[in-house]
């Protein structure tokens, strides 16, 4: 049961980075691909749906760290204290971006919170990929690998948020303005490969670096991660991006679950048994919510709404 | 003075607490008039009932992403600046609060996102259930977060291992009358919150005479309603928290012998309990407002004053900010009044916090009250804003029929 219940907060995690990958990614990639004030108004009611389901996990994940295991969020999250600031500061100022950007019509307006988006986005990023370095690094940031790291997780972030705009971004009424669309769905070429490069240089750095002392499970699950690289490389990367981006994501926890060594003995079982007993009731309104909420968004953005 | 770590990290948590708190007051108290407002409209298949919950809808989603942010900061706060606290009492303390973040909080916000997205887009009992479980979970929420912060106040159900507080009996936990009365009252008095905001934002339009298809006749009479009904209450349950106060905690003792308590709380500061004072007097004296202009508001209701009288309406507008007020001030009394304890004859706050350096802790304090102090500003200007507006435009109005702006001849021969 002990062992079993740090599946949890992994699962949780994975969640996060798959889902809440897409709209990140999508806000780090706004700069690029959103070029008029219509196709930035799409980037925004595409990612808006969305954060609302999947930045829970995250916070679910963090309440359940702190909730049943302590050792390990002393460890990890007070341990990284100027990390995780970091990336509360980036995750504060992007959902102020897509909260407060559609309530005024003044192109300074959209302009202020637009690049609140981009920039925390790209914080929120940069910090995951610090995180990872650190937790890799037994609690230290290795010198050799943590730039390597940072720039292979802004990359997997970046093709999630590509995969995701080349659906989401898709006029819905069929008219023209799709290039925006079009650009994300050229970049998840242009990612993957990056990431072919940059994957591989990691593995190096971190062999090299001897802060960094991953096993054999690590690079099994760097080696998955490849593979969905590879395949979103080719010609039909595009088609498959949705896929393959999502299992490069769900990767990383497992990169720090097999490669770092974590203290994740749950110590207290009446906690965990009050935790479980707690939530077991709101489980399958919480699955039904979720599936039924990305069911539900997963028409093409519509043209305006209450966030764009 | 100012370089000392543990009174940044004290300034922080008090003033986005406070700030946080003001939000979610907001959120509990709209909730459940919008949810009888929409049951009203769907019941009725009434369109400009309906219309008239798109308006109220709207300044609760614009508070709602305040109330998100504020939450998210609150719950990361915890986990870096009060590391000493988890590293005791993580069991205990923060198992409720695991229960809020994945039953409650993640429920509600996802079905808030479809109650938003699926305007016109789901049959329409549906789209009200949706706002049904936003409700529920909102009150789920503030029942789970209060158990950890009864916990503090009256700490109950666990014993100390090796320095390290083990959760030995969650039914006393989750019945902590610290918790179930702090809870009590918090639903309550934001059922008045509530009540105050609709009755004062309608009795603005009245006195504009702005009130399309009696949504402000009906608003102004249903807020004065649920705010008069909740008034007592409010301070029933608040007052029944106070022999809580003197009674030291089942398990005082077990940490600290009674000489080390005594001579810690000898020691702690006159002006936080000063401040504290404050704070309940604060509250008092709103309640009391409210004791003397509600009953005129009744009143004046089968006299048909509440659309008529102006100065009435001049009056009722400023109600709900002092009943946010009144919800800080509150919160001032409960967590000054606890110091200089963490967990109350057990952990101080001084031993609660992260240890951190003063440079480390001043940095995010002005970081992160600076973000707050900025996003609320800028929040409750546009709530100002929207609820001055009225309808027409308003955050959920339904988006605007494409523009027809193909020339069209006026005339035919």
């Amino acid at each position: 049961m002990e062992s079993v219940a740090v599946l949890l907060p992994a699962g949780l995690l994975a969640g996060y980075f798959v889902l809440a990958g897409c709209d990140v990614g999508l806000g780090m990639l706004a700069p690029y691909v959103a070029r008029t004030p219509q196709e930035r108004r799409r980037i925004v009611s595409a990612a808006a749906p969305y954060f609302l389901g999947s930045e829970v996990w995250l916070v679910a994940a963090v309440g359940v760290v702190a909730g049943l295991f302590p050792a390990l969020e002393a460890e990890v999250v007070a341990g990284q204290w100027p990390l995780f600031v970091a990336l509360l500061a980036g995750w504060l100022w992007r959902d102020a971006g897509l909260w407060l950007r559609g309530r005024v019509a003044a192109a300074a307006w959209h302009a202020v919170w637009d690049a609140a988006v981009a920039v925390g986005s790209w914080l929120i990023a940069l910090s995951w990929g610090l995180v990872l370095a650190a937790l890799l690094g037994g609690g230290v940031l290795p010198p050799l690998f943590t730039p390597v790291c940072v720039v292979a997780v802004a990359v997997l972030f970046l093709l999630r948020g590509a995969a995701f705009g080349a659906e989401r971004l898709v006029p819905v009424d069929g008219s023209a303005g799709s290039e925006s669309a079009d650009a994300a769905a050229r970049a998840t070429r242009t990612l993957a490969r990056t990431g072919l490069v940059v994957l591989p240089v990691a593995v190096l750095a971190a062999w090299a670096d001897g802060g960094v002392d991953a096993g054999a499970a690590a690079l099994a699950v760097a080696v998955v991660m490849l593979a969905a690289l590879a395949v979103t490389a080719g010609v039909s990367g595009p088609r498959w991006s949705r896929l393959t981006s999502a299992v490069a994501l769900a990767a990383l926890p497992a990169v720090v679950a097999a490669g770092a060594e974590l203290p994740v003995a749950v110590s207290d079982p009446r906690s965990l048994t009050l935790v479980v007993a707690a939530t077991a009731p709101m489980l399958p309104v919480m699955a039904v919510g979720q599936v039924w909420l990305y069911r539900l968004v997963r028409r093409p953005a519509a043209a305006s709404g209450f966030f764009a | 003075m100012f370089d000392d770590p543990l009174l940044w990290a004290r300034l922080q948590f008090a003033l986005t607490a406070g700030t946080h708190y003001t939000f979610v007051a907001f959120t509990l108290g709209m909730a459940a008039l919008i949810l009888a407002a929409q049951f009203s409209a769907v019941l009725r298949r009434d369109g400009a009932r309906l219309a008239a919950v798109r308006f109220w809808g709207g300044l609760y989603v614009v508070n709602y992403g305040m109330g998100v942010l504020s939450g998210l900061v609150m719950e990361v706060q915890l986990a870096l600046n009060w590391n000493g606290l988890n590293d005791v009492f993580g069991h205990v303390f923060s198992a409720p609060l695991a229960v809020e973040t994945v039953a409650a909080f993640f429920t509600e916000s996802t079905f808030l996102g479809l109650w938003i997205f699926g305007w016109d887009r789901m049959n329409r009992w549906l789209h009200l259930a949706c706002f049904g479980v936003v409700t529920l979970t909102a009150y789920l929420s503030a029942f789970w977060v209060l158990v950890s912060n009864g916990f503090l106040k009256n700490p109950v159900g666990f014993e100390m291992r090796d320095g390290v507080a083990v959760l030995t009996d969650p039914a006393a936990l989750v019945t902590n009358p610290s918790a179930l009365l702090a809870f009590g009252h918090v639903a309550v008095s934001a059922l008045l919150v509530g009540g105050l905001v609709m009755a004062g934002v309608s009795a603005y339009h009245l006195r504009r005479g702005n009130d399309p298809d009696g949504m402000f006749r009906r608003g102004v009479r249903r807020g004065v309603l649920v705010a008069s009904l909740a008034l007592f209450p409010t301070a029933a349950v608040g007052g029944a928290q106070y022999p809580l106060l003197v009674d030291a905690p089942p398990t005082s003792g077990t940490t600290l012998d009674a000489a080390e308590i005594e001579r810690i709380e000898a020691a702690a500061s006159g002006v936080v309990h000063g401040l504290a004072g404050t704070g309940n007097a604060v509250m008092t004296l709103c309640w009391t407002v409210f004791l003397c202009v509600l009953p005129l508001a009744l009143l004046a209701w089968p006299l048909r004053g509440l659309d008529r009288w102006r100065w009435l309406q001049w009056l009722l507008p400023v109600l709900p900010v002092l009943s946010l007020l009144a919800g800080v001030g509150g919160w001032l009394y409960r967590e000054l009044g606890r110091q200089p304890w963490a967990v109350r004859h057990h952990m101080t706050t001084a031993e609660a916090v992260t240890e951190l350096s003063p440079g480390l802790a001043l940095l995010s304090f002005v970081l992160f009250t600076g973000a707050f102090a900025v996003l609320a500003g800028i929040t409750g200007w546009l709530l100002v804003r929207f609820a001055r507006r009225g309808p027409e435009g308003g955050p959920l109005a339904p988006a605007p029929a494409p523009d027809d702006t193909a020339a069209v001849p006026v005339h035919r021969y």
